[in-house]
């Protein structure tokens, strides 16, 4: 059989060739595979699809809502005062809690829709009016590890999968060479390790495939010591002699998956390297991103901005982006906020701006659903003199393109910015929506394990119906 | 909380009742005052009831929350799983209140309500709740209500095994042994042939991967097809059997289902140190074949056994070992809420516990009933209870079983060398003073004088078999004089100093913890709650103090660093400010600086400096009679010592006395065993029960659940616990031949390795959601089996490897895959893939790489550039691990090996007992691209040149015979040959002369380990 023809076979790329052999292999009972038995990879979608992409946009460590997009002008009145005779502070992480501290950055209105973002995003508050910011969302941890499977995986525990591999588990891949969920690594992996990005129970069909922004991108994508006609030459030997394979063991889908994989693994070297060289893009697109910054982290932030759109382009389902390295540490300033956090929004800011604008130029926002959130928010008090602890009772994050209202305020946090008050979200509320907005119900999308039908969303979970459009 | 909220909305009601028959002025006045209340509640406490509430609390709710519903006032008197949400009339203690506030709940939890709007409910309880009469709104459906017996009565798993007949068939020929029968009956009944006999290369191949995990050698293939004696087959089974690589291949199996690994994952992935001492004692035992009930007693409770299994060579405690299994969880190191950090972890000890022993899912029961199956939450939070008794330690594994000896008749010389002493002074007229006052102040948390010997807990032997009492004669070590102690105290004998033990495999640790020398010199204060977070210890000497709460101890985070405390000779009372821990359950380790004695007398709670003062007057007073008669003794004792020029009879006694019992002791201590490797285990703490925690809420204590196995399977009566935790009792009832779930659960795992699926194919869960077994007959046949000869893994293993039903071919015919298309009734043999670490073995086995020690420390991971985080090793292991088998690499959580990822080696975290078979491009992607499986299979194309030398036709043909063999342990066909040569020789210049250059043959044997055959067993 060709190539072509393989491929055409198996048009449902990855994840339905792992699961042509899930079902095949005996070894797998039902309950390893979705309970709706899926045609095709995937059971979804249930409803209207108003996304069909996802571009997550992890802020590793926790921005300061109070700095970024959650202005609260008591602060600057009570700046040094003690939190305690204004309100009740819970234990944190460090529990070295100073007083409250004012922002060091001046916010302003931006567009149409007016909402405030803090001179830390000079290019992203030029795009505000695509923003749904939800300024009441909520995580159940304090410490990076918990929040992070947390915000990942819907559990605080480690093991579980992890929402891209629910999404493509959910809707399967529509890509037939790259894998449906991909994490492009700028540098810091988060607390927790790649487990964050784990498939857990799920085939690992599903896991997150590691991507840097640069080179060949993933892990043995590049054939070793050896030669494009010489690897072309060893497939077809091992293709020909795969083909006595039903001598030995009688006709088993099994084996036969596992031999069409292989032509799965070399189209994805062919694919791999294509989408990852955007050395193709014009000039002014290099530009726009801030692949031309004279700061390192935006050049490597910038190129996984533009990966992430090249991969929307082919069709993967889910693409997360790290934070780049700015050299001291990620979102997370106990101390020395002022410097910790510019340094942080300069690596990101340009790049998320232009890949609003891009999505939006090429008609492809409507489609993509871009999140930008981190595990938790910060005190609006200080640890220490000049640093924020961690605060999961309150903090900011927010969504745009496919599906979403945009130029929205959601929620709010009390006078200090330090807890949810109004409209509260749980993390389980966001995961809902970001499955509802891909047309998945996430109740409906189980998997059987440990004598329970697990969700990403547990047995929780609402879709935040105010900010779909 | 109940009953007083009845009292009073009775009251409510008995004056409405009464001002009604009244008939009076005060009554329409009063029914006014009822009406406006009335109008009150439907205009404005009604609207916020619905709009805020109901969407969760009402009887309408698509899933009520916390079993409270607000929509009658009875309801809010019910309640829900935190007790009653109003109190009529007292609105500051009325729950609702509290969660409106966002003091204890947050409730709504969309967002607080306005101030207003809180206000509106308290005058609403304030007032009484007045709620119009009307019907109670009707739940649209009910769950099933947990009905524990009825459940287990209805479902099979909770039945005693059936030693039925065996079945009869029709093709008696076609049986092996008993197990054919049960197979070849079910598909008799359905009118499926079974397939034909597998290939005996085929056979064998299944045999070396299923056994030891390694393929056998071309040779051992050749002599294999030409044994024609009919025992050949049993005789491989057996020699597999006693192969030492058996362990390696079964103790991988177990790993996966104790979920093991050498680190704690979370955020810096710290060591789990010594955990492949663990790994080493599950091979080890594996190889020897130990009974299981020996291996279940032993990972329960090895600690415990008045009889430990002795290494048989090294005569270490090995049982001991077994009970390291509790602590390969995740650990966090710094939680900001303890208690609920400790429920985590216990959850995952249970967890695994029953996945891996009873295959029920327990865990599920945590935060209510079991929705499916007999196990309720008391259960589960009995089986708490053993944990809450028991405590964590790295023991010195290798020296305990002997110093415990040497321990023991060190407390015998002393209390007979004692005993003299006191006899001396006593014909002397010198008589110890009558026991002290106890001391009875709420404060004191422990107090070593009067101290039940059963709450005398440590780690090792150092302080003694019982704390020094008062008035006790001890041989000064620092001046070799006779004293007599003022107090009662736990001691450290120096006797025992210099002891090293050896902690291996670390290289990734934080925690100021590992720094004290613990293992061995622990001294464990029985567990208390702390009231009062000023805490006051009583000590003598150097070392130190560790506060372990709710049983967390990593302590390697920014917080809890109040919990350890060192203190200095002379500092007499050492504080340590818990405040941040009142209301949790703690104890206290006491440890000894190296080679230092330290005497710890007692610990209080909550006294203020000058409290302390009074109190410490008291004490001294207490002391101060036994001062006296040490000050006489001492001087009668040390006088007779020294002064030699009148030499009486007592002078004499005493002397020898001294000299005799330093002499004993000395002799003695040079027994000792100073030096030792550590391990995980588990220890007993202070046995208690646990609480029942509402809603798996770690805030919400409610009651005490006795300890007991589950109550479907023995009962829910307390068990009699004489003394700590316990959990001895509990591995007997795992182990009791009645208990239908342990023999069918183990026999089930082993089917399922040899078979690809299990009788019953969710290995893990046999309960309601689990699947059912396809041959439940055969399954308690098997169980039966096991139970009568001994529980040898081995024995079943051997059992099922020569069925018939093993042997098959995997060729299926066209009719019996229509028949049964899913292979339930076993009519044809699966092909399997072979999990990453045979792959990886057999890899390393055909290049000759292959270096088959044993045992030790993990070899470190090869890092590759795409395994990046905190935590991550300062060091790259070597790329084909230094060429030990896979189960020798190193597992640390967040940083697993991609290649067994890809291959679907289990994240651990929870019981595998079944592995995920996927088929994913990474797979190729490694096979065809990955430098160690290209170097590899170079070298094993140089081991073939080196088996098979020589160029032309044949030798080339040879050589890939051989390769065949080795790789695929058959021939090749004539096809295949041509095919390789063909390849060989496209590449070649001169085709003709067969004279192939190695870089083609290296190519060859790339393609080969690529080919299906390599991964999957026919």
């Amino acid at each position: 059989m060709s190539r072509r023809g393989m491929l055409s076979q198996c048009a449902n790329g990855f994840g339905a060739v792992a699961l042509a052999a899930l079902h095949a292999d005996p070894a797998f009972s039902s309950d390893s595979v979705p309970r709706t038995t899926p045609v095709q990879a995937g059971h979804g979608p249930h409803h209207k699809v108003r996304a069909k992409n996802i571009i997550f946009l992890y802020m590793d460590g926790g921005p300061s809502q109070v700095d970024t997009f959650d202005p609260k002008p008591l602060l600057d009145k009570y700046n040094g005062k003690d939190p305690g005779d204004l309100f009740k502070v819970e234990p944190t992480q460090f529990n070295n809690n100073g007083n409250l501290l004012a922002s060091p950055w001046k916010f302003k209105q931006h567009g149409d829709s007016g909402i405030p973002v803090s001179e830390l995003f000079p290019h992203v508050s030029q795009c505000v009016d695509e923003l749904a910011v939800i300024r009441s969302m909520t995580s159940g941890f304090p410490e990076h590890t918990f929040a992070n499977y947390f915000l990942h995986t819907g559990s605080a525990l480690q093991g579980r999968p992890s929402m891209g591999a629910w999404v493509n588990y959910g809707l399967g891949s529509e890509c037939q060479n790259l894998p449906g969920f991909v994490v492009l690594n700028g540098g810091l992996i988060p607390p927790g390790g790649l487990d964050c990005f784990g498939s857990g129970f799920l085939p690992a069909s599903y896991q997150g495939s590691i991507f840097k922004p640069s080179g060949t991108g993933v892990a043995n994508i590049k054939p070793h010591k050896t030669t494009p006609e010489d690897q072309r030459a060893k497939l077809d030997l091992i293709n020909e002699l795969d083909g006595f394979a039903e001598a030995q063991f009688g006709k088993h889908d099994s084996i036969e998956s596992a031999i069409k994989n292989y032509e799965l693994a070399y189209s994805m070297q062919i694919a791999v390297p294509q989408v990852m060289s955007i050395s193709d893009e014009p000039q002014h697109i290099q530009k726009l991103y801030g692949l031309e910054s004279e700061y390192e982290p935006t050049r490597i932030y910038a190129a996984q901005c533009l990966i992430a759109r090249r991969m929307v382009e082919q069709g993967v389902r889910f693409i997360e982006l790290t934070c780049p390295n700015v050299g001291h540490d990620r979102w997370d300033q106990h101390k020395n906020l002022k410097q910790g956090h510019e340094d942080n929004a300069r690596a990101v800011d340009q790049p998320i701006a232009a890949l609003l604008q891009d999505l939006r130029q090429r008609g492809m926002l409507d489609e993509t659903l871009v999140v930008w959130a981190g595990e938790f928010g910060r005190t609006p008090f200080a640890q220490g003199a000049n640093g924020r602890d961690h605060n999961q009772y309150g903090f900011t994050v927010w969504m745009a393109g496919g599906g979403v209202k945009p130029g929205i305020v959601y929620g709010a946090t009390d006078e200090f910015g330090y807890r949810a008050i109004k409209n509260r979200l749980e993390m389980h509320d966001l995961h809902a929506t970001m499955l509802h907005l891909l047309g998945v119900d996430h109740t409906r999308s189980t998997f059987r394990f440990s004598g329970r039908d697990m969700r990403l969303t547990d047995v929780h979970g609402h879709v935040v119906e105010d900010i779909v459009s | 909380m109940v009953i007083p909220d009845m009292r009073l909305s009775l009251t409510l009601f008995l004056i409405h009742g009464f001002l009604c028959a009244a008939g009076t002025s005060t009554q329409a006045k009063e029914q006014s005052s009822l009406v406006k209340h009335l109008e009150f509640f439907e205009r404005d406490v009604r609207p916020l009831l619905v709009t805020h509430c109901y969407e969760c609390h009402s009887t309408h709710a698509k899933r009520v929350e916390a079993n409270l519903l607000l929509d009658s006032r009875a309801s809010h008197l019910r309640g829900g799983d935190s007790g009653a949400a109003i109190v009529p009339g007292d609105a500051s203690s009325s729950l609702l209140i509290e969660a409106l506030h966002y003091d204890s709940y947050e409730m709504p939890p969309k967002g607080k309500l306005s101030d207003e709007d809180i206000q509106t409910l308290v005058h609403w309880i304030e007032i009484g709740a007045p709620w119009p009469d009307e019907p109670a709104p009707v739940a649209h459906s009910t769950q099933d209500d947990f009905d524990l017996e009825k459940r287990k009565t209805d479902f099979w798993v909770w039945q005693p095994m059936a030693a039925s007949d065996l079945p009869t068939v029709q093709n008696i020929e076609w049986l092996n042994n008993d197990i054919d029968l049960f197979t070849l009956s079910q598909l008799e009944q359905a009118h499926i042939k079974p397939s034909r006999d597998a290939e005996r290369t085929a056979v064998l191949r299944r045999l070396y991967f299923d056994l030891i995990g390694l393929p056998p050698t071309a040779d051992e293939v050749k002599a294999f097809i030409q044994n024609k004696n009919p025992q050949a087959t049993e005789r491989v089974v057996d020699q597999l059997l006693e192969s030492p690589h058996f362990g390696e291949r079964w103790g991988r199996h177990w790993l996966d289902v104790v979920r093991y690994a050498e680190s704690r994952g979370h955020e810096f992935d710290n060591d789990t140190p010594n955990a492949f001492q663990y790994r080493d004692y599950v091979i080890r035992a594996l190889n020897a074949d130990i009974p299981y009930d020996q291996f279940v007693r032993e990972h329960i409770a090895g600690d415990l056994l008045p009889n430990p299994r002795l290494h048989p060579k090294d005569k270490f405690n090995e049982s001991i070992l077994g009970t390291g299994f509790w602590f390969l969880g995740e650990w966090v190191h710094s939680p900001v809420d303890i208690r609920k950090d400790e429920a985590d972890r216990f959850d995952n000890m249970i967890d695994v516990f029953s996945k891996t022993f009873l295959g029920v899912t327990v865990a599920c029961a945590r935060c209510h009933d079991h929705k499916y199956d007999a196990i309720s939450t008391a259960d589960y939070y009995s089986l708490s209870g053993f944990l809450q008794s028991s405590d964590y330690r790295q023991i010195r594994f290798e020296s305990m079983e002997h110093n415990r000896q040497v321990a023991i008749q060190l407390a015998d010389i002393d209390s007979t060398y004692k005993q003299q002493i006191d006899g001396l002074l006593e014909k002397r007229g010198i008589l110890a003073p009558a026991t002290a006052p106890k001391l009875t102040d709420d404060c004191i948390l422990f107090n070593y004088s009067d101290l039940p010997q059963d709450s005398f807990l440590q780690d090792g032997f150092i302080f003694g078999l019982s704390p020094q009492r008062a008035g006790e004669p001890y041989l000064d070590s620092a001046t070799g004089h006779l004293k007599i102690s003022t107090f009662g105290a736990a001691v450290n004998d120096p006797l025992w100093n210099g002891l090293e033990s050896i902690t291996e495999g670390a290289f990734q640790n934080q925690s100021v913890l590992t720094k004290i020398p613990k293992s061995g010199r622990t001294l464990r204060s029985p567990t208390f709650e702390l009231i009062n977070g000023e805490v006051h210890c009583l000590v003598d000497g150097t070392g130190h103090i560790i506060a372990c709460v709710d049983s967390h101890r990593l302590v390697a985070g920014p917080l809890h660093k109040q919990t350890v405390v060192r203190f200095k000779d002379g500092q007499r009372w050492v504080r340590l400010n818990l405040d941040r821990y009142v209301g949790h359950r703690l104890h206290l380790e006491f440890i000894p600086e190296s080679n230092q004695e330290i005497a710890v007398r007692m610990a209080v709670q909550g006294l203020s400096e000058s409290a302390l003062a009074t109190f410490e007057k008291r004490i001294n007073e207490n002391d101060h009679q036994y001062e006296e008669y040490a000050k006489i003794a001492e001087a009668i004792l040390n006088n007779d010592t020294q002064n030699n020029s009148t030499q009486t009879e007592t002078d004499l006694s005493t002397r020898d006395i001294i000299s005799s019992w330093k002499g004993e002791r000395e002799q003695l201590a040079s027994h000792i065993v100073r030096t030792s490797r550590l391990a995980l285990s588990m220890m007993d703490g202070t046995g208690e029960d646990d609480r029942i925690l509402i809603r798996g809420d770690s805030a919400k204590p409610g009651q005490i659940e006795p300890r007991h196995f589950l109550t479907a399977i023995s009962g829910d009566k307390p068990l009699p616990i004489k003394k700590g935790s316990g959990r001895l009792q509990l591995a007997e009832l795992v182990n009791d031949p009645t208990n239908p779930l342990t023999s069918r659960v183990i026999v089930n795992r082993i089917w399922h390795h040899l078979m690809g699926r299990g009788i019953v194919p969710t290995t893990d869960d046999f309960g309601f959601l689990g699947k059912r077994p396809t041959h439940p007959r055969l399954l308690d046949h098997l169980a039966t089996r096991f139970l009568q000869e001994g529980r040898s893994i081995k024995s079943m293993i051997k059992y099922i490897v020569l069925s018939r039903t093993y042997q098959m071919s995997s060729h299926a015919n066209q009719r019996e895959k229509e028949l049964d298309p899913s292979n339930l009734l076993w009519h044809h043999y699966p092909p399997r893939r072979l999990q990453g670490e045979a792959i990886r073995d057999s890899l390393l086995t055909l290049s000759g790489h292959l270096d088959t020690t044993a045992f030790g420390p993990p070899v470190p991971i090869h890092l590759t550039s795409f395994m990046n985080g905190r935590g991550r090793p300062k060091k790259s292991g070597s790329l084909d691990g230094d060429g030990r088998r896979s189960i020798y690499i190193s597992v640390r959580r967040n940083f697993l090996s991609p290649f067994m990822l890809a291959f679907d080696t289990p994240t651990p975290f929870s019981s595998m007992g079944r592995r995920n078979v996927s088929n994913v491009p990474a797979q190729p992607l490694i096979l065809l691209n990955d430098p160690l499986v290209v170097e590899l299979a170079d070298d094993w194309s140089k081991q073939a040149a080196k088996n098979i030398t020589g160029t032309g036709f044949d030798a080339a043909s040879k050589r890939i015979e051989w390769m065949y063999l080795s790789a695929f342990s058959r021939y090749p066909t004539k096809q295949e040959t041509a095919t390789s040569l063909a390849f060989l020789s496209s590449k070649a210049a001169d085709s003709k002369s067969f004279d192939f250059d190695d870089t083609y043959w290296s190519e060859l044997a790339h393609a080969l380990v690529n080919t299906k055959e390599f991964i999957f067993l026919r």
